[in-house]
């Protein structure tokens, strides 16, 4: 078996904390997700690539170095630069243990080039898988599944 | 092996294109925000001065010789994983400037000076683009340049395919001919996306 495991190389310094107050604090509920498939759209549209029917890959793509992104409720997508003391935005332990999951995150928001940047200070609330989708669409590659007999 | 080949296609589905998708298909992804003119400025002091060699020997520093823009990526050359994807993004993107008159290099900086030589990095980036530098050096050197751009990476394990395979970052870093940081651009961007942001910090053409 071979693991290519990837982590972001974006080590928040330690002049964070002067520098923090020109972001803007807020606090976001919404789906850790899968930002490559998400906004590429080859696995499937935004409602399948999300979820538990994404969640398999989702783990792949954070292990393979994709940052994580945090969608929220009412469809912004926040990337993830940053979870609470894993200096990651993916393939941290952190990070794969939120994959697909819902949380309300409080932390710092960075906007820049059209793009939200979020660092995550605090997991508020980790409230789990709650997008049920695989009943729908099931899992989203098949393929991400790995095959026992293999 | 089959897990390897699960990986590489989840990465490899998003740095091709959609022809990659399951069946043939591709499907309607929700657009990246119209830019903003919203900057916050970034969270970290990062960025400084390097001085490396590049893939044909010569002396390399943070500043481009010709004074260009740079989208500087850490990784190496050979990497299955997410430089598979963001280096051939970052060739995309510097045709893309081209074609719009401005001048951008795309720079891999190695985070294994053993794999990634002089000799070496050269064929490799090669097969992506004719324009990518290689940086390379001595481990004191090139760690200069890790602590200037905060870079951590992790060597995993020994793939008797590829060789070390190691965990380390994805972001990819635009500086100015100076090697001043202007920004960063996530690898999840398409080339489109990622030139318009660059088009944004060019300055024109005959300005200092």
């Amino acid at each position: 078996m071979r693991i290519i495991a990837m982590s972001l190389c974006l080590l928040v310094s330690g002049t964070f904390g002067a520098q923090a107050s020109e972001g803007e604090r807020v606090q976001i509920k919404g789906e850790i997700i899968d930002t490559w498939c998400y906004y590429s759209g080859v696995m499937g549209g935004p409602d399948a690539v999300t979820g538990s029917a994404h969640h398999t890959c989702a783990l792949w793509c954070s292990a393979g170095g994709i940052p994580v992104g945090l969608l929220a409720e009412d469809g912004t997508v926040y990337m993830v630069l940053k979870i609470k003391g894993d200096a990651n935005s993916a393939g941290g332990d952190t990070q794969l243990n939120l994959a697909s999951h819902e949380i309300t995150a409080d932390g710092i928001l960075y906007k820049r080039d059209g793009l939200n940047y979020l660092v995550v200070e605090k997991v508020v609330t980790d409230h789990g898988i709650t997008n049920l989708n695989h009943e729908d669409y099931g899992p989203i590659p098949g393929f991400a599944i790995p095959d026992p007999t293999k | 092996m089959r897990i390897a080949r699960l990986i590489c296609a989840a990465l490899l589905c998003g740095g091709a294109s959609g022809a990659l998708a399951h069946g043939s298909e591709t499907h309607a992804a929700p657009a990246i925000p119209e830019q903003s003119a919203a900057v916050t400025p970034l969270p970290w002091d990062i960025g400084g001065p390097f001085a490396l060699v590049d893939h044909t020997g010569a002396a390399r520093t943070e500043a481009d010789p010709d004074g260009k823009m740079q989208l500087v990526f850490f990784g190496y050359a050979n990497c299955p994983g997410i430089c598979n994807a963001a280096l051939p993004m970052m060739a995309e993107v510097t045709d893309l400037l081209a074609a719009r008159d401005i001048a951008a290099s795309p720079v891999l900086i190695t985070i294994d000076p053993v794999l990634d030589t002089v000799a070496s990095m050269g064929p490799a980036l090669a097969e992506i683009s004719d324009d990518f530098v290689g940086l390379t050096g001595t481990p004191e050197a090139l760690g200069l340049a890790y602590k200037a751009f905060q870079i951590s990476f992790t060597k995993i394990m020994d793939d008797p395919k590829h060789g070390p395979i190691y965990a380390h970052g994805s972001h990819i870093y635009l500086l100015d001919g100076a090697g001043k940081v202007l920004t960063l651009l996530p690898p999840v961007l398409s080339p489109d996306q990622a030139a318009g942001v660059i088009a944004k910090y060019a300055k024109p053409r005959g300005a200092s």
